[in-house]
């Protein structure tokens, strides 16, 4: 009797098994630590306490626990990609999508305030500082591929601001106009389609720029070539933004140029992401090709000094070792190597994770060349620039 | 907690019906005010008392007035001690900030703000319940004596936070003595994927336009995305509003009550006066039964007349948030209403094209008034609408957004109602058959949309 009737509300039987068998299966849900697909650490069920839930904190990660443990979360995230599309969205998260797979994050507006001030950390680092320096601030690709992005995108024209920073340390330094370089290779594979950086190749092109400008021998195409290799199946920040149903990949190319013993903040051995110290062999943390950030593999992501000695430099003196550091956000990681070329050795630093102070490497050791290499973005954003004063 | 969440859909609601099923009748409004305290307290503990309070204090005057029997002074005294209770919670809470900036700003004084948060939904349960000693104190029902079945009526969850305003007398008998059959809790799981769909689907989509617009500076906006993002913020608040009545009134159904309607297709109006009989319907005859007949309404003379429109509007528009430009978005609507009382609504009434060519420009202005709360803001916007400023911005918002807009414009139309009527009559029982696929799939895929929820507000924080 009760289920002639039941069959009757199709809708309403089909509500209940929805709502009750996910909230079963939701049950079961074994905890994952961590995203592949969003390259990130998932919430994991909060601890309960009496002071966390009067402070509305318990009921606050509670509820990020239950959306980021939810059953099949990925397939869920998968249907709402294929759904915007049919509703033809082209963007997701702040992600839009351009011509020939490219993403590109949306960037409607500049920070000037933080823009201001970091070129003001600038200079001060320029008046104490005696040395040779360049800079050069590396577009982001929606700024060079005006051509992939969607009609009228929301990124503000980063030329006027790139030039701004130009202008205020003219004189004392050099620039490097990495928007003209990138440009006149715009139709050439520079900028990941799934990631914020450039890509090895567009790196290189910045490289040879740079030692031109410096009056140095360089590498060409055809001599970094043999040591080319090849990692498939790419996906970068953008992606972990966008989680488009169908993403087309990149390919990261990285180069096993012959060095001496890199050190990274002074030691041959690292921590590893999972807490593991691991030798430091060469520029690149050649498991994380295997893993999904990919990009971290280079200089084993962003640490506060590296020092490669070089192995093969063309500008070699006998008896004279030429040094070069270069300032640098994770763009640089894979612009680096290149610099090998170049110099005997290369130093690299990020501000983010520097644990001495600029002024005493500078007193400490003494550099042919010092390049400020930021993307700028970061130059725009990054609030660790104000250490290159201390 | 907010109905379009993954915790109360696969936590707070199979839990809570299932218990309520199971639950014998005499039970059952026990199970519910538990259930429905659960989901208030959830996320801010700390407004419970209050809450517990407010019932109490309703729960006493309502019977304090029976008890007091014919003698006038004392059935006032109750009455007024609810009132007084409930304005003064509802001002203490959610006006006193506006105040203080007002009195710092006018004396030059520098009186520290409180910085409270608003209880969840007070906007929504002192109106209701102060409808409700109104109403005893009045006559029209007799004060509940079951403590529990009255706290149950108070904090009922379906339409604590967001609305409806479900009165006292639209449910009293339901709270004794209500059915459940299988055809009304099926209706009720309509209603509810309807409204989340709205919510979920429409209203996040179209509202992430306008929060983007919103934070931009507005003399380097374009006209057309000026236009293009007051369009999206009227559907926005449209969707997202109507939306969570319809999961109140869903749900409503699915615990066996009968909500009143909150929503009539209000953007197919003709006048203003048209609009405010099909938008939050049971908020303007809730100020029209307690404020404006009490008033007087229109019976007595002509100014008077007219300073209690005034007034209601004005109370109206301040009810929607403590700030002056809700004030202003209120008394804009005293003023269209008023010229339609007067001689414009005949007119309009006649032409259903003209009508619309006038009531759709002023209703995007309206909501340019409710959403930005910054005068100087707000000045802005009105000149990037108003003063030509060129621009290819709008071309990118459009291509991205066209799709939902264009199906929130048709949505907001009987259209698709009328065709299934229409459907249903020339082949009988398909039309359902293809309905219940498509609710099938708005629930599915809402629910894709709420686990990558970049974009999920809840917009009557400030109710």
């Amino acid at each position: 009797m009760e289920k002639k009737s039941l069959k009757q509300y199709p809708l309403l039987v089909f509500f209940a098994l929805f709502i009750l068998g996910l909230f079963v299966a939701d049950m079961f849900a074994t905890g994952r630590e961590f995203s592949e697909m969003e390259n990130r650490y998932l919430k994991q069920r909060p601890k309960f306490s009496i002071k966390a839930l009067v402070e509305n904190e318990y009921t606050l990660d509670y509820e990020k626990f239950i959306n980021d443990q939810f059953v099949a979360r990925d397939a869920w995230i998968t249907l709402k990609s294929v759904s915007e599309t049919a509703l033809g969205k082209i963007e997701n998260n702040g992600v839009a999508y351009g011509r020939d797979d490219y993403q590109f994050q949306k960037a409607p507006t500049a920070d000037e305030e933080t823009l201001g001030n970091n070129l003001g950390y600038l200079q001060e680092f320029l008046e104490t500082y005696q040395g040779h320096v360049t800079v050069g601030i590396i577009p982001n690709s929606y700024q060079v591929l005006e051509n992939k992005t969607p009609v009228s995108f929301p990124g503000v024209d980063q030329e006027p601001y790139i030039r701004q920073i130009y202008e205020g340390v003219k004189g004392r330094v050099d620039t490097l106009d990495l928007l003209s370089v990138m440009t006149q290779h715009r139709d050439e594979y520079i900028y990941y389609r799934t990631d914020h950086h450039w890509t090895t190749l567009g790196a290189f092109y910045a490289y040879q720029a740079y030692a031109q400008s410096r009056g140095l021998a360089a590498a060409g195409p055809e001599q970094i070539e043999p040591y080319a290799h090849n990692v498939e199946g790419f996906l970068g920040t953008y992606y972990s933004k966008s989680k488009k149903f169908d993403t087309r990949s990149d390919t990261i190319t990285w180069y096993d140029f012959p060095v001496g013993e890199v050190t990274i903040d002074g030691k041959t051995t690292i921590l590893n992401s999972q807490k593991q110290e691991i030798p430091v062999e060469g520029m690149y943390e050649v498991a994380k090709w295997q893993e999904r950030d990919k990009y971290a593999a280079f200089l084993y992501g962003n640490n506060g000094l590296t020092v490669i000695p070089s192995q093969c430099n063309l500008n070699h003196q006998e008896g004279r070792t030429s040094r070069v550091l270069v300032i640098k956000d994770s763009y640089g990681n894979s612009f680096a190597p290149f610099l090998t070329w170049s110099y005997d050795e290369v130093y690299v630093v990020d501000l983010r994770s520097l644990t001495e102070k600029m002024s005493e490497l500078t007193a400490r050791v003494q550099f042919d060349d010092v390049l400020v290499l930021y993307n700028y973005q970061s130059f725009e954003s990054d609030r660790n620039i104000a250490r290159l004063t201390y | 907690m907010v109905f379009s969440s993954l915790l109360f859909l696969f936590r707070f609601l199979p839990v809570m019906m299932l218990v309520y099923y199971l639950t014998p009748r005499r039970f059952k409004n026990l199970v519910l005010l538990i259930g429905s305290l659960i989901f208030y307290s959830w996320g801010e503990i700390k407004y419970f008392p209050i809450m517990a309070a407010s019932i109490a204090v309703d729960y006493i005057a309502s019977n304090g007035i029976m008890a007091a029997g014919q003698r006038q002074g004392r059935r006032r005294a109750w009455l007024m001690l609810s009132v007084f209770f409930n304005l003064g919670m509802l001002f203490f809470f959610k006006y006193t900030d506006f105040f203080i900036q007002n009195l710092n700003a006018l004396l030059g004084l520098s009186i520290p703000y409180l910085k409270l948060t608003l209880p969840l939904g007070i906007s929504f349960y002192t109106f209701q319940t102060m409808s409700y000693t109104i109403d005893v104190y009045r006559g029209k029902v007799t004060a509940e004596k079951n403590l529990v079945d009255f706290s149950a009526f108070v904090v009922l969850f379906p339409q604590l936070i967001a609305g409806p305003i479900v009165r006292y007398t639209d449910i009293s008998r339901e709270l004794k003595e209500r059915r459940m059959d299988l055809a009304q809790i099926q209706q009720g799981v309509e209603c509810f994927i309807l409204g989340l769909g709205r919510k979920v689907l429409i209203a996040n989509s179209v509202g992430a336009l306008w929060t983007e617009v919103e934070a931009m500076s507005y003399p380097a906006i374009s006209t057309p995305l000026a236009w293009l993002a007051a369009l999206a913020f009227s559907l926005q608040i449209y969707f997202d509003f109507s939306g969570y009545s319809l999961m109140a009134i869903g749900l409503g159904k699915m615990l066996g009550f009968n909500f009143p309607q909150n929503f009539d297709d209000p953007y197919i109006s003709k006048s203003m006066t048209e609009f405010w009989r099909r938008w939050h319907m049971t908020l303007g005859s809730w100020f029209r039964e307690y404020l404006y007949i009490p008033l007087g309404g229109n019976r007595c003379s002509k100014a008077r007349n007219m300073w209690n429109i005034f007034v209601v509007w004005a109370a109206t528009g301040f009810w929607h948030g403590a700030s002056w430009n809700f004030v202003l978005w209120g008394l804009y609507f005293f003023v269209f209403l008023v010229l339609e009382k007067n001689f414009l609504l005949p007119r309009l009434n006649a032409h259903p094209v003209l009508s619309r060519v006038y009531m759709i420009p002023l209703l995007l202005i309206s909501w340019v008034l409710f959403a930005i709360t910054d005068f100087a803001r707000l000045g802005e916007y009105f000149s990037a609408m108003f003063l030509w400023q060129g621009g290819a911005d709008w071309m990118y918002y459009l291509r991205n957004y066209g799709v939902v807009l264009l199906l929130g414009i048709i949505l907001s139309t009987p259209l698709l109602s009328r065709l299934g009527a229409r459907l249903e009559a020339r082949h009988p029982g398909r039309p359902g058959l293809a309905k219940g696929l498509f609710l099938a799939a708005v629930l599915v895929i809402s629910v894709a949309y709420l686990v990558d929820a970049t974009y999920n507000p809840f917009l009557y924080f400030r109710f």
